[in-house]
């Protein structure tokens, strides 16, 4: 009743700006939140598990489980800050896998390319987001459409490449690789850590970066002083190939044997730590380190939760709910809003 | 002048290619088919192709409508999945209390699509209410169900013995058509009615055509779209009691294949995932294109895996096909 | 004004789209250093000339001089090359990249050392160019998203001139501000004029556009003025006065024939409609309008008076956020626009493409968008029906096309608008909203629109109109109610014989 009386005294300009206030509050507020959740999540199951939540060994382990998730995230960001998605993951990650596990000494085959062969099975995951972005952009196909297709299409090129019997890797440098650490860190999570220093420098010392933002704000800005808005777009999913390329062969190395299996599941974690952590699926906002603490928060809580005896199905599905709970946080509404 | 209708003709010959191209990859694909594999037109081949179309044709009528509003379902094989593994688990549960293994059935079923109808809703309304686009909505589903379909059993199931009559009304012939393709026809037809001639029909093509005039025009634009997403839950939960009576036995990944196949059925028939056109009959002719290029893939001893390759290359083709590029300023993510 | 040097001229500019002439032939010189003002009612043309003179689109025909040099841009990068740079209405800021990344946007390679970008020699040379528009204040390391939208609409102002000097630093600008004030309080006006001045001083030019008068009359040295696509006007500001600015603007007089005036009816006085203290936050407040049965109730007001917003709220599009409407005594609160429908409220939308049709649909299934329930028997709709329907509102309206089946976009823009109003005629709505009826028709058709509008009230349904020109406004209603900056500023009865003076609408819309 009192804010009902206030408001009759207002004039229209202190609505108006009272209005601006609130959505600039609440912008700070969402954009401070995913660090919140992460403390609050961290307090959590510190109280809950005590001791075996809060160790250096669970500590060890959640950085180790942390590597391939934030992988895959990285090259997810850059396309969601563009406004579109990828859905295409699982595919090509486990095409990149089972592809180099045939091409590198294996029990299937004669074949021992090496290196080349690691090199080859990258060059397909980044030529699959070439093609993903060629189509989306040219053929001004929706990208969700775009990728949810070569999402299939690359499972089933990974089950063709090795014919249905998976191929173990005996290739010494690959098999030797895991077990390589360095300064405590394991080489899988160096990997991770190299493609992060990547990312930040991409987004934050190219002009290349402050494209990416543009595009996802309004595309006609950059277009306006003569950037190739098509050509962005299409670099940021290429990108996003070689990511998931690199992500496949990690996933191989960790598993020892080449599989479509490699990327199952890696879609839906990645998806939810990147809206999670303030990249907002509209575009043009959030960026690298949101997406680093969106992975943390859903390692934490992946990890934490198993301690806690959760029901390893129900994984799944929680991902699910946090990309749908941060999606209805952070989106515009309003009875004129259209939402298709 | 002339060359003004010149280049209209070749338009509206381009259009009607554009429309009815569906027609003719069907028979395309049958010519191919028999060339590669002879026996693939021989009666056996062709009543299992009919029959094993039901499920994917049931799951696509629920699906064009979603399309045609612009929407999408990326849910639907999940539901699928869910959907299947909870009615045989009901029937399990009921089996000790009721003694009329129809009723059981019946009742299974019923609860079943009120299952998918209450998923539909849930989705519908997220969207509509919660603006959510349908796709991130309806991804975030998926994972849902999925867990969910593991959740209530992680293990195939068989239909126990004592309820194995409730299935054989999946066998009965009617000539090479079986009663499941009759069903699934049917149903398809009757929605095809619903969307052409009523109120309800049109406002979904208005929606789909342009949304903000659509509402401005009065139509009841958020209790039509929820409705069409209610219709295509209790669809896939119809095609999901569909799997589990022909293999006579449950699976939680049962309906993973079919949201690929459905979306691929659906714009391989001719609608345009853009929205505003399409029709249910034009999905008919699309789930026999995916119906006969994965029974002839089968027969032609086609590696099973391809089978996902070819799907995704349909829906990009389709898509393409189909797809409005003549404004230049449209924009796309 | 001698000594002063052309820095940019445009001659005899015209401009048309789809058969409607926007620009008839305008003028409009610049010299080094001054602020010309630029006015007119909505549609008079001067939004359609900056977009020519930024190179957003190009003229009909006409030429332009910069620089005493032919000048002709392709894009706005040419234009900002030859010194021309323009604020938009909507800002194309990148909110989430600081100020310096966006005065320097699509220039990062210069900054670039090693595949690096210096951040640090950026923010520098940042700071040059915000102290060059005497922003030193502003810091330019951080996100525009930080910053209000005074200090965003000097950032922009920087960043227009920062690209229009583009290296010669002895280069005058022009920079066009079309609305720059509108989202300003006052206060941050006065700091945006102090900007504007210290700019001029330093000889660059700038054209302001707006719609306040008060504000044109104290940042410029010259006014021009726009009517219809024509020079209405042009003075120096010292000759300048509202009152011979108001009648520079409104121009000819009402026309008995062109609107059938002598169709005027009379309302009667059952009222229909009531809005009692509406109110939308930050849009418009206190509104009590009131529309009778049989009336034609115009409101006239600027772009962002409140007055297409009332509409959006009493069709049922936006919720309001204080005071009620009663339908015909009946209190009522719509959350959609199918609930107003129920009411017999229906509004014919201002842009046609967006809002109003549906492009796949045939000219039948349009007409029948708003009353497909209606024509139904137990839920099947009748396809014979609905195309009774639109063969009796094709006839009656005299819509020009193929057939009822044909694509309603085939259609010319009067007989798509002919098509609108034939749906809202079928719906059966007896208080229909006219938002712009006229937009985008030609003359002819206008005209038949008129008709069809008197036509209407005289079978009892009521309307409210808000006209595309203020003459139309005005010629068309029984009544007129003004509006300013959210708030209803006037009310004016006009009888068929007692039409008010455009020039006492316009001081208060202004």
């Amino acid at each position: 009743m009192d804010m009902a009386k206030e408001n009759q005294s207002l004039t229209i300009q202190e609505e108006f700006a009272r209005k601006i206030k609130q959505e600039n509050r609440r912008e700070k507020i969402i954009r401070w939140a995913p660090v919140f959740v992460l403390i609050a999540l961290i307090v959590f199951f510190t109280i809950a598990r005590g001791r075996a939540f809060a160790s250096v060994s669970n500590l060890v382990a959640i950085l180790n489980q942390w590597a391939i998730p934030l992988l895959v995230a990285l090259g997810l960001t850059f396309v969601i800050m563009l406004g579109s998605i990828d859905l295409s993951i699982d595919g090509t990650v486990g095409m990149a896998g089972s592809i180099c596990s045939v091409l590198v000494m294996n029990t299937l085959n004669d074949n021992n390319f090496g290196f080349l062969g690691v090199l080859i099975a990258i060059l397909c995951s980044v030529f699959v987001g070439f093609l993903v972005g060629v189509i989306h952009v040219k053929a001004k196909v929706p990208s969700f459409m775009v990728s949810f297709a070569f999402m299939n299409i690359c499972t089933g090129i990974a089950y063709i490449s090795y014919k249905g019997t998976p191929a173990t890797v005996t290739d010494p440098v690959l098999k030797a690789l895991p077990k390589v650490s360095f300064l405590g860190i394991p080489f899988i999570t160096w990997v991770a850590l190299i493609m992060l220093a990547i990312c930040i420098y991409i987004q934050e010392f190219t002009p290349f970066g402050r494209y990416i933002y543009a595009v996802g704000t309004d595309e006609s800005i950059p277009r306006s002083v003569g950037v190739n808005v098509d050509h962005v777009k299409i670099g940021v999913f290429t990108f996003a190939g070689f990511i998931f390329g690199v992500a496949g062969i990690i996933g191989l190395i960790r598993l020892g044997q080449g599989q479509a299996g490699i990327g199952t599941n890696l879609m839906f974690p990645a998806q939810a730590a990147v809206v999670i952590g303030g990249t907002s699926l509209s575009g043009g906002k959030g960026g690298v380190i949101n997406t680093v603490v969106g992975t943390l928060i859903m390692t934490v809580l992946i990890n934490g939760l198993t301690m806690m005896g959760i029901d390893p199905n129900v994984k799944t599905g929680i991902q699910g709910i946090i990309i749908l709970v941060a999606v209805i946080l952070t989106i515009k509404r309003g009875p004129t809003v259209i939402a298709k | 002048m002339e060359n003004v209708s010149t280049t209209k003709e070749k338009r509206d010959w381009k259009k009607t290619l554009q429309q009815n191209y569906s027609f003719l990859v069907v028979i395309l694909m049958i010519i191919i088919f028999t060339i590669l594999e002879p026996s693939f037109l021989n009666s056996r081949n062709v009543t299992n192709l009919l029959s094993d179309s039901a499920p994917l044709m049931i799951m696509a009528a629920g699906m064009t409508p979603v399309l045609i509003m612009g929407s999408i379902d990326l849910s639907l094989g999940s539901m699928c999945s869910a959907a299947n593994v909870l009615m045989l688990q009901l029937m399990l549960k009921m089996q000790p209390s009721i003694e009329n293994p129809y009723i059981i059935f019946l009742l299974a079923m019923l609860l079943t699509l009120l299952f998918g109808a209450f998923g539909g809703f849930i989705l519908g309304a997220i969207q509509v209410k919660l603006k959510v686009p349908s796709f991130i909505a309806s991804l975030a589903f998926m994972s849902v169900w999925d867990s969910v379909a593991l959740l209530i059993s992680q293990m195939p199931v068989k239909i126990p013995k004592a309820m194995k009559m409730t299935t054989n009304w999946y066998k009965i012939q009617l000539g090479p058509i079986g009663l499941p393709l009759i069903i699934a026809v049917g149903l398809t037809l009757i929605y095809h009615f619903v969307m052409t001639r009523t109120a309800f029909g049109r406002g979904i093509f208005a929606i789909g055509g342009n949304e903000r005039a659509a509402r401005i025009a009065g139509i009841r634009v958020d209790r039509y779209k929820i409705t069409v997403f209610v219709l295509n839950g209790v669809c896939a939960a119809l095609g999901a009691m569909f799997l589990l009576v022909k293999a006579n036995s449950s699976a939680p990944t049962v309906g993973e294949a079919f949201t690929l196949m459905t979306i691929s059925a659906v714009v391989a028939g001719g609608t345009s995932l853009v929205g505003g056109s399409g029709s249910l009959v034009k999905s008919i002719v699309g789930v026999f294109i995916i119906s006969i290029i994965k029974n002839g893939m089968n027969m032609v001893g086609v590696n099973v895996y391809w089978q996902k390759v070819v799907y995704g290359i349909i829906v990009l083709l389709a898509v393409t096909i189909s797809t409005d590029r003549t404004s230049r300023s449209r924009i796309v993510k | 004004m001698d000594e002063k040097k052309l820095l940019f001229s445009a001659r005899d500019i015209t401009k048309s789209f789809y058969g409607t002439q926007a620009l008839k032939g305008v003028d409009l010189d610049v010299y080094e250093g001054e602020v010309v003002g630029l006015i007119g009612e909505n549609g008079a043309g001067k939004s359609t000339l900056l977009k020519i003179i930024i190179g957003v689109q190009p003229q009909s025909s006409g030429e332009m001089t910069m620089h005493g040099k032919p000048f002709a841009p392709s894009d706005p990068m040419e234009a900002n090359r030859e010194g021309i740079g323009m604020v938009f209405q909507e800002q194309s800021l990148i909110v989430n990249l600081t100020v310096g990344q966006n005065l320097f946007f699509g220039h990062e390679k210069d900054f670039s050392h090693l595949g690096f970008i210096n951040w640090n020699k950026m923010y520098e040379e940042s700071q040059k160019v915000l102290d060059e528009v005497n922003c030193g204040n502003i810091n330019p390391r951080k996100k525009v998203l930080d910053l209000n939208f005074a200090t965003r609409q000097m950032v922009e102002i920087a960043k227009v001139v920062n690209v229009t000097k583009s290296g010669h630093d002895d280069q005058k600008c022009l920079i066009l501000l079309d609305e720059p004030t509108s989202v300003l309080s006052e206060q941050e006006v006065q700091n945006l004029f102090t900007e504007i001045r210290k700019l001029t001083a330093k000889g660059h030019s700038v054209i302001f556009v707006s719609h306040r008068l008060d504000e044109v009359l104290e940042i410029s040295d010259r006014v021009y003025v726009y009517k219809d696509g024509q020079n209405a006007g042009n003075m120096p500001i010292a000759e300048a006065t509202e009152e011979k600015l108001y009648a520079a603007m409104v121009g000819r007089e009402t026309t008995t024939e062109y609107y059938h005036l002598d169709e005027q009816g009379k309302a009667e006085d059952d009222v229909v409609l009531e809005t009692r203290d509406l109110g939308l936050s930050g849009v418009f407040k206190h509104c009590g309008i009131k529309l009778h049965k049989g009336e034609i109730l115009g409101i006239v007001g600027v772009v962002g008076s409140g007055k297409e917003d009332i509409c959006s709220v009493i069709c049922g599009d936006l919720k309001p956020t204080s005071g009620e409407i009663y339908v015909k005594g009946k209190k009522v609160s719509y959350s959609s626009p199918s609930q107003a429908l129920d009411d017999g409220i229906l509004m014919i939308p201002k842009e046609r493409l967006v809002e109003g049709i549906v492009r796949g649909l045939s000219v039948a299934e349009n007409i029948a968008l708003s009353n497909a329930e209606k024509l139904s028997e137990h839920g099947v709709v009748s396809k014979g029906k609905i195309n009774a329907q639109a063969d009796e509102w094709i006839d009656k309206l005299r819509i020009k096309t193929t057939g009822r089946d044909a694509e309603l976009i085939s259609l010319s823009g009067g007989n798509q608008q002919k098509v609108v109003f034939a749906r809202a005629l079928a719906s059966g709505a007896e208080i229909i909203i006219l938002n712009h009826p006229t937009r985008g028709v030609d003359v002819g058709a206008k005209e038949e629109i008129y008709e069809l509008i008197r036509n209407v009230v005289a079978e009892g349904k009521s309307v409210i109109l808000l006209g595309d020109t203020l003459d139309e406004c005005i010629g068309m209603s029984n009544r007129v109610i003004v509006m300013k900056d959210g708030l209803i500023t006037g009310e004016f009865d006009a009888d068929a014989d007692n039409k008010p003076s455009q020039v006492s609408l316009v001081s208060l819309m202004m």
